[in-house]
């Protein structure tokens, strides 16, 4: 017996320990930094031989290194830095900066966009970049059929198709012709004007790959990405880490400061943070709101928080019995307490939606009120509607954490919570994400919980994707479709006047809160936190984070 | 019971000096199940399983009138307090109280375990007895049944099933009962063949006596020792799958308080606000800590080889 003593004796020893290291925190609360993130005027001179490596800590892997082929955030956040694409973003925002072309002119009725590209440039492998280097690559996800289209190998690019209405031969496709008029100029020559269009020319999703590695790696391409970005890609073990090194000849004198870096994958939110405060991480993605503070007060790190960019939500499947019935969906809307939510679980990084867009983007409608948390209203309409008793619904929630909802299990036992109140009962489905995704696409669900994040900056990537009749079967899970609707998305987005534009989404939002075809719960400022010697890091809204001028300080 | 045990019980109660005397002199003419519980007395870790299970019993049983909190209302204003005087295990991620949701959850964690258990045992001694009396053919089928079942690690199996029937408290329960069904039939049968043997066995058959008879007078009550034990420390896996299901999403769905979930949904707090993990994840380890002693202590008690 006596084994079992010194199994109790080791038990009890195991639990002091780790009650001791868990009331190490949560004391000292005092906010001394501010949230968000500075800019850092030290130049690139870390006065240190020593070899500058960091590490970037993220929640999934990347899918795939060929960043158009997946329209997948976790692999452009490593394609970034190893790509540049014709035209950039401002650091910490969306605003359209010169990128591998240094100047562009429109001309006056739209249709035509000339590049001006820069010279001396060469991708990793050693070739040259130049016009006709961008004449391939937008070849190749225009044209299913081009050589290096892979299509065979099951390569599609999605996001080429959404951005610039279709492929090649398609009726709504915009780009008529692409012409290198020399090496370093190139013209494209649109069908319609695309009030958009310079806008997506600097997503990321459209960066230039080295032709001679198209033509050497083939479908490979994916595992062996070159570019002419800061960074070259040197291995990838499988949800685990990508390394990259600096790219010697990058066209941008001194960058990147850093030597070698690593992006690797830690699932859970608590563990990566764990794994910043002891030293193995240098920066993670991904952190809950209510470990911010306990950030904030810690010497030795330092919170980061990104743009406003995105909306979590609560969908509706307007196909499905009760849903169909705008007083029904009304009723949810003012059944569920987003301030609550938002107030409990953001713990300040975040405000309640009223609309599906951020405020900051253009054409917000802020006329617009949103529906009052009322409970007594959300049962009036109810009983309006003919559905006030017996009410069941199945509620989906997404198993992972997102930015736009870090805890969507909690988000979800409150929304339960709140229609209990109104009379609706609702059971909660859990799915993997990969089936969740695809079952949501295919109308299972009745009410789901999911988001959305920017990825170019402009309103038509919202309401375009998220609410457009043409897109149900995709990403309009809401199977919402009305044609005054469409239209007006779709003369938004040929519209070139920025003003008119915004005019449209405004009025595009007024019909969206009168259908209701969702309740628009968040627009959270996602957060991220790096120790305090990495300086000159500056979170994107997109999650691309430009990674050049990051350096470790001694 | 046999009759003439109780007999013989109660003519030890009657004549209490008696019985001192007997106890005093190390006779063994007690009843083997006063017996076994004087034996139990003796092992003080059974002791202490035998406090911790009734502990929970009793705040299961009385968590309405312990608590003043609803185990599902949410003040999303007080969430995850540390433990106070007015919640004494501090509140969870949307402001619940957690001792309420402890308590409730004590319920649905012995519901499970004495279910799950029961249904295991009951189809599983069934099976076992089926097997182990009659032999031959029929014994081949079962057993290979059963081995085809062990050599699935078995919160693998209890999750295929889960994911086949649905996600639920009771989905989870039906997949552990059917997990634990090998266990005690394997046990059920090879104690069978080694009495099918035996002559008092023997000695009913030549009487005349039906296998029925033969199986309910004679094989169950000899073969009750390991089946009790078996049963009582299968309460403690049974818990700790059901927790592990839960844990997994595949148990009990919210806002049902059950431990599994609990430590689930809290796990992302564990530097923030530890007591949301510490406290169902003590709860689970007491519960099934408590049902190991007991069951260690019974299978001391009820071995012959180990009275002294």
């Amino acid at each position: 017996m006596k084994w079992k003593y010194s199994f109790l004796v080791t038990l009890m020893l195991a639990f002091l320990f780790m009650i001791a290291a868990c009331s190490g925190d949560g004391g000292a609360d005092t906010a001394s930094t501010d949230g968000e993130s500075e800019e850092e005027n030290t130049e690139g001179d870390s006065g240190s031989d020593e070899e500058q490596v960091l590490v970037y800590a993220r929640g999934g892997d990347s899918t795939s290194l060929d960043f158009a082929s997946v329209s997948d955030g976790e692999s452009s956040r490593v394609t970034k830095n190893i790509y540049d694409s014709l035209l950039d973003y401002e650091r910490d925002s969306f605003d359209v900066v010169p990128g591998l072309a240094h100047d562009w002119e429109v001309s006056d009725d739209g249709l035509k966009y000339t590049f001006h590209l820069e010279e001396g440039v060469t991708f990793h492998d050693g070739t040259d970049f130049n016009a006709e280097a961008v004449k391939i690559n937008f070849e190749r996800w225009a044209d299913p059929e081009h050589e290096y289209a892979f299509k065979d190998e099951g390569y599609a690019y999605p996001l080429y198709g959404t951005m610039f209405g279709g492929y090649k031969g398609d009726e709504d496709h915009i780009i008529k012709e692409i012409n290198v008029v020399n090496d370093y100029e190139i013209e494209f020559v649109l069908k319609e004007p695309q009030g958009s269009f310079l806008q997506n020319m600097a997503m990321h999703y459209f960066a230039i790959t080295s032709p001679a590695a198209l033509e050497k790696y083939g479908p490979d391409i994916g595992e062996n990405p070159v570019g002419t970005g800061p960074f070259q890609f040197v291995s990838w073990t499988k949800d685990d880490q990508i390394v990259l090194e600096k790219f010697e000849d990058y066209r941008k004198d001194g960058l990147p400061k850093l030597d070698k870096l690593i992006y690797e994958v830690i699932p859970e939110n608590s563990a990566r943070l764990i794994a910043l405060r002891s030293g193995d991480v240098d920066i993670i993605d991904g952190v809950n709101p209510d470990d911010a503070s306990g950030i904030k007060s810690e010497d030795g790190l330092k919170l980061y928080v990104r743009g406003e960019n995105n909306v979590g939500y609560l969908g509706m499947n307007v196909e499905k019995e009760p849903l169909d019935d705008k007083l029904v969906r009304q009723a949810i809307n003012h059944a569920v307490d987003n301030e609550s939510i938002v107030e409990a679980l953001y713990a300040g990084y975040a405000t309640p939606a009223v609309n599906l867009i951020p405020p900051n983007y253009m054409g917000y409608n802020d006329e617009i009120e949103g529906y009052e948390y009322d409970p007594e209203r959300a049962k009036e309409l109810l009983a309006e509607a003919g559905k006030d008793d017996g009410l069941e619904l199945d509620l989906w929630v997404m198993p992972v954490s997102r930015p736009y909802m870090p805890d969507p299990e909690t988000v979800a036992e409150i929304v339960q919570n709140n229609l209990k109140e109104v009379g609706i009962k609702t059971n909660i489905v859990r799915e993997e994400w990969a089936p969740y995704l695809e079952k949501t696409s295919q109308g299972e669900q009745e009410l789901f919980l999911l988001g959305w994040s920017g990825s170019n900056g402009d309103p038509d990537y919202f309401f375009g994707s998220l609410l457009h009749g043409d897109n149900i079967g995709g990403e309009n899970r809401s199977f919402y479709q009305n044609e005054k609707v469409d239209e007006l998305i779709d003369q938004a987005a040929t519209e070139i006047d920025q003003d008119k534009r915004a005019e449209l989404y405004k009025e595009i939002q007024t019909l969206l809160h009168e259908d209701a075809p969702g309740v628009n719960l968040v627009h959270s400022t996602p957060l991220a936190a790096a120790k305090s010697a990495v300086k000159g890091f500056i979170p994107h809204p997109s999650t691309n984070d430009p990674m050049e001028e990051v350096y470790m300080e001694n | 019971m046999r009759t003439e045990e109780k007999q013989e019980e109660q003519q030890s109660i009657k004549d209490p000096s008696a019985y001192q005397q007997l106890e005093s002199e190390e006779m063994e003419e007690t009843s083997p199940w006063k017996d076994t519980i004087k034996q139990l007395r003796k092992n003080r870790f059974a002791v202490v399983g035998v406090v911790i299970i009734l502990f929970f019993i009793l705040l299961g049983l009385f968590a309405p009138l312990l608590t003043p909190y609803s185990y599902e209302e949410q003040a999303l204003v007080d969430r995850l307090q540390p433990p106070s005087a007015e919640h004494w295990f501090g509140t969870d991620d949307v402001g619940r109280d957690i001792f309420t949701r402890i308590a409730y959850g004590a319920r649905l964690s012995l519901q499970v375990g004495f279910f799950a258990v029961t249904g295991a045992l009951v189809f599983g001694t069934l099976l076992g007895i089926v097997a182990g009396y009659f032999g031959r053919w029929i014994d081949t089928i079962i057993s290979r049944i059963f081995d085809i079942l062990l050599a699935f690690p078995s919160i693998l199996l209890a999750i295929a099933i889960v994911s086949i029937l649905g996600a639920s408290l009771q989905n989870a329960l039906i997949a552990i009962a059917i997990i634990n069904i090998p266990i005690f039939g394997r046990l059920v049968r090879s104690k069978v063949i080694s009495l099918r043997e035996e002559e008092f066995i023997m000695a009913a058959k030549a009487q005349g006596m039906k296998n029925g008879r033969i199986i309910i007078h004679h094989i169950l009550p000899n073969s009750a020792a390991p089946i009790i034990v078996q049963a009582t420390l299968g309460f403690g896996t049974a818990i700790l799958d059901a927790a592990g299901l839960g844990f997994l999403g595949l148990g009990a769905q919210p806002p049902t308080p059950e431990w599994g979930a609990m430590l689930a949904g809290s796990r992302d707090f564990i530097q923030l606000a530890p007591w949301t993990l510490i406290v169902p994840g003590v709860s689970i380890m007491l519960v099934v800590l408590g049902f190991n002693l007991i069951g260690d202590g019974l299978r001391d008690a009820l071995d012959p080889k180990m009275k002294n």
